[in-house]
């Protein structure tokens, strides 16, 4: 345990005084996470009709959500979109983090300001972003596709919402300006708590802005990368709210905005216009969505800890 | 030290980013003074009027201070209780060696994972059996329980991060488990209490699914909950929508500026030498 | 215990206490939202014949009603009246018996309902109907009338006719349509608009007893005419949203919009000088019928479970009386589809007239039963046609074939 947890005394066995700092977390969790959450995915192996629970299914919704078209097409097709936007992100959104993070570092004049304005729409409800953007990128009177007429594109304005190949790349992009304030904060964080003797010696010793960045900075924050990774991972793969609003429950256009957190709910609760509500299948999504994500997650957390360790 | 022309280059490229980061908020703004039908007609440019109908339409239409007490109510609490119960638990799980601590932390991990919608129906009946529902005591305890994961993980990650020279150095100073947490890892670990308050604070005070489905009297509701009744099957009213949405942003942004002043603050005594 | 907590648990105790103390009154959840003044005013009426049954009206969001209502029966404390959907939504919440099963000597007015409106709110399995039916809607094509006549256009009647005076409108700057196919569910009020028109009276029935499955020539040329809209549509269509849609019908600068009966009210409301016409899909050829599709929207039910059964059933058959359908078309625009009931408002009176030749619209009475619903083919399948990556036999077959997987009659 000693080479896995450096900071840590080992011979300190305080079994009564861990268990009271772990029992308040672990009965709310419990509670009111872990049980309802079983119950439900109790519902996968039962079929259902609406709200009535009419027979037992066995692995008949697993096998529906996995081989049978349309149900399985929509999975695959879903999941992949999720996998686009998980890469997407951490290269657009906390690639940029970084830098802003970085630059945000250095105290230049008004960082305060640009620190609180670059978080301002973090703070801001998803209704209200996912609506603000549908009218920025609306095709006829939206603020995008005015301002590429005013510059001489024109060629270049399209219903951005409304092709496959525009629209997911949107959605992507709405959430990186929604979200990059986080990721940016909490590199930031880590920034702060390098020594700048580090950094100086190392200016010192003749290595540019970039090569610090590279060799030092990068591999200091290894802790803060960890935390974006995995909460952009797990954001991404339960990525709900901007696309219900931009795009609709279905993922329009024809599907080519689905996302695992879209399918999922419109096969739990169904949707006001077209889909029926069918908790057998909606609770096998979410059964494969966590163990995908656990597996994946525990596979990450191991992987990050040991960089971490390592450097 | 920067050479002059990268910090002119970051200087730009800052401001760049704000502008981008500032004006769509400057149009939800103006739009909060605009009809639906203005909004749609001419979206950016200044409202016809800076009437107030549409504030005057919340105030009239829904009882918008006591959303807004509710709201402030039950995030405050939510947060309070997550941040202790999820800070004491990752202190554990981040300072000391014992068996199951992996497995725990997996365990806290994965509540970040399952989409917790899926749940709805198990948790209103367990909290009618608690006589929970319509309480905001019962929305408190979901969300707690929700933001535990993230919290425990934010603050696992760095507390860990915490030199063991120093815990070492208290404690042959004599000093007890308990005023090691309280005196010493705490006060370092200012700056990711922030971050851990603040990425559950935002999606808590903006959620409208739980209160929706687990409070039913007018009196117990949230604001984002109270501004849904001007969602129509067929029209929404958008004008008003985004009145009362700038509005339920603003207590959560002065907190913000006023946590930021803190935030610089913890971020440079967190600074240690090593 | 901490305060909070204490707080808390007295809070429980002061809510329960004070229920028993509102005796016979019963909540009664919707998710009409924008008709909340209105049924104030419709409870007044009920309160004049019953005044000592007090109602205390709800309205919820719409896309979370369902998830809300579920949870609420499902835990055991839903309301007392509930306004339900039809056809398979209405089975979803009948099927684990949440409902009372209405019958006529509960409720003798059902009478005043035809069957197959009766049908809409009732159960396949078992014929008992679940809910009092309260309103039909038409889907059809709605006019500007001042930009035709300013325009020197005529309401057209064929498809050619309709094709011409797009292009009459299209020279003088002014939008034919408003229709954008970014929204799912506008995909299916497109084909519902037009489709019947096109394909005929008796393809309906055709498909239900399985002579044909969307595979049919008449259905694969009405989604092949679809097709010819697009010029016609605006810039950028498939971008278009549903409130984008209706703003530009709104505002005057669209000269039709294919859409339900349902906008009437909305978009008199938002622009109260609008002069609305309704005409139905123009005829394939010159002097063919003209359809307009036709569904019931929904009913009202009473939970199963409730404490107030005689009272609940004393409004049930009063929503089910002509004076509630007086009141119900004249205060909220639609129309009711008891007998008996004269309606005011001239347009609302033309679209009644237009009902009388209709067909049934199609995916939602026929095939939303059970997933893959025939509408969630259809919105995406005329979604995928219109972008042009999808040819109108394509499309046919996909429906088909989903729809195949569990409706006998397509499994030959």
């Amino acid at each position: 345990m000693g080479a896995f947890m450096p900071n840590m005394s080992p011979r300190l066995r305080r079994p009564l005084w861990i268990a009271l700092l772990l029992t308040p977390a672990l009965l709310l969790m419990i509670g009111f996470v872990t049980l309802p959450i079983l119950s439900a995915l109790v519902y996968a192996f039962y079929k259902w009709q609406g709200l009535a629970r009419i027979g037992f299914a066995g692995f008949e919704n697993f096998r529906l959500i996995l081989f049978q078209p349309p149900f399985s097409t929509w999975t695959y097709n879903a999941f992949f979109h999720n996998l686009i936007v998980f890469v997407s992100l951490m290269v657009v959104q906390n690639g940029t983090a970084f830098f802003l993070a970085w630059m945000l570092s250095k105290g230049l004049r008004l960082h305060r300001f640009h620190q609180v304005s670059l978080f301002l729409p973090v703070i801001l409800s998803t209704v209200i972003i996912g609506f603000l953007w549908k009218l920025f990128l609306n095709p006829l009177f939206g603020l995008v596709n005015q301002t590429l007429v005013a510059i001489g594109l024109a060629s270049w304005a399209q219903p951005w919402l409304g092709q496959p190949s525009t629209a997911l790349a949107s959605l992507i992009v709405v959430n990186a300006w929604h979200w990059v304030g986080f990721p940016t904060l909490v590199y930031l964080a880590a920034m702060q708590r390098i020594p700048r003797e580090i950094l100086e010696s190392a200016e010192i010793d003749g290595a540019g802005e970039w090569t610090r960045i590279r060799r030092i900075v990068w591999p200091l924050v290894a802790p803060a990368t960890t935390i974006v990774v995995i909460l952009t991972f797990i954001g991404s793969f339960n990525w709900f709210e901007l696309p219900y609003i931009m795009s609709g429950l279905e993922g329009p256009p024809f599907h080519s905005t689905d996302v695992l957190g879209l399918y999922f709910y419109r096969t739990a609760f169904g949707t006001v216009s077209a889909a029926l509500q069918d908790f057998g299948r909606g609770s096998a999504l979410a059964v494969l969505i966590f163990l995908f994500i656990l597996c994946i997650s525990a596979w990450w957390v191991r992987i990050l800890r040991r960089r971490e360790i390592d450097l | 030290m920067l050479k002059p022309w990268q910090a002119a280059l970051y200087q730009a490229l800052l401001v760049m980013t704000s502008l981008v980061m500032l004006y769509p908020v400057a149009v939800m703004v103006l739009s909060a003074f605009k009809t639906t039908g203005e909004i749609y007609a001419s979206p950016f440019a200044l409202p016809e009027s800076f009437a107030l109908r549409n504030l005057a339409t919340i105030w009239h239409e829904t009882r918008f201070l006591a959303y807004l007490g509710n709201s402030l109510l039950v995030t405050a609490t939510s947060i309070a209780l997550m941040l202790a119960a999820g800070t004491l638990a990752a202190y554990a799980l981040a300072r000391y060696a014992f068996r199951g601590n992996e497995a725990i932390y997996l365990f806290f991990l994965a509540g970040l994972m399952v989409p917790l919608k899926l749940a709805v129906i198990p948790l209103f009946i367990e909290l009618r059996a608690l006589g929970l529902i319509d309480n905001r005591l019962g929305l408190v305890l979901v969300y707690a329980a929700i933001g535990l994961p993230s919290t425990v993980f934010i603050m696992t990650g760095f507390l860990r991060t915490i030199p063991a020279e120093l815990e070492e150095a208290a404690r042959i100073d004599g000093a007890g488990e308990g005023r090691i947490l309280f005196r010493i890892m705490l006060p370092l670990s200012r700056p990711a209490l922030v971050i851990a308050g603040i990425h559950n604070a935002v999606p808590i005070w903006n959620d409208f699914f739980f209160p929706l489905v687990l409070i039913q009297s007018d009196h117990a509701k949230t604001l984002p909950q109270g501004l849904t009744v001007f969602m129509g099957e067929y029209s929404t009213d958008w004008g008003v929508l985004f009145a009362g949405l700038t509005l339920s942003a603003l207590p959560l942004t002065l907190i913000y500026v006023a946590l930021s002043r803190q935030f610089i603050a913890g971020l440079t005594s967190g600074a240690v030498k090593g | 215990m901490s305060p909070l907590f204490r707080l808390g648990a007295t809070l429980a105790l002061a809510v329960s206490a004070a229920a028993p103390a509102f005796a016979a009154e019963l909540t009664f959840w919707s998710w009409r939202q924008e008709d909340r003044a209105a049924y104030q005013e419709i409870i007044a009426d009920f309160n004049k014949l019953h005044p000592d049954v007090k109602i205390k009206f709800e309205a919820f969001e719409p896309t979370s009603y369902n998830t809300i209502l579920s949870t609420a029966l499902a835990g055991g404390k839903g309301p007392d009246l509930i306004q339900a959907r039809a056809y398979g939504g209405l089975e979803a919440f009948a099927k684990p018996g949440y409902f009372l099963a209405l019958d006529k000597t509960m409720v003798p007015e059902l009478d005043n309902f035809a069957p197959d409106v009766l049908a809409a709110e009732s159960m396949r399995e078992d014929g008992k109907v679940y809910a009092v039916p309260f309103a039909t809607q038409t889907v059809l094509i709605l006019y500007n009338k001042e930009l035709f006549q300013k325009n020197g256009v005529n309401p057209p009647e064929s498809w050619e006719d309709m094709i011409a005076a797009a292009k009459a409108f299209k020279a003088k700057g002014v939008m034919p349509f408003a229709n954008g196919t970014a929204t799912a569910w506008q995909n299916e009020i497109l084909m519902g608009a037009f489709g019947p028109s096109l394909y005929g009276r008796e393809f309906n029935g055709d498909l239900v007893s399985g002579k044909a499955t969307f595979q049919d020539k008449r259905f694969v040329d009405a989604l092949a005419k679809l097709t010819e809209l697009k010029e016609h549509l605006p810039q950028g269509f498939t971008g278009v949203d549903y409130p984008t849609m209706q703003q530009l019908f709104i505002s005057g600068r669209a000269a039709m919009i294919a859409a339900g009966s349902f906008e009437i009210a909305n978009f008199r409301r938002q622009n109260p000088k609008l002069e609305i016409g309704v005409i139905p899909g123009p005829a394939a050829a010159k002097g063919g019928p003209r359809l307009v599709s036709l569904f019931v929207d929904g009913g009202y039910a009473i939970n199963a479970k409730t404490e107030h059964r005689a009272d609940a059933i004393k409004f049930i058959r009063y929503v089910a009386t002509p004076r509630f359908g007086d009141l119900f078309s004249s205060k909220l625009g639609n129309i009711s589809p008891i007998k008996g009931v004269k309606i005011e408002d001239g347009l609302l009176a033309d679209v009644a007239r237009l009902n009388a030749s209709s067909s049934p619209y199609v995916m939602l009475v026929n095939f939303r039963y059970q997933e893959p619903t025939g509408s969630t083919l259809i919105q995406s399948g005329v979604q995928k046609m219109m972008a042009g990556q999808a040819t109108p036999v394509e499309v046919g077959a996909d429906v088909t074939k989903g729809i195949a997987a569990y409706y006998k009659p397509f499994q030959k």
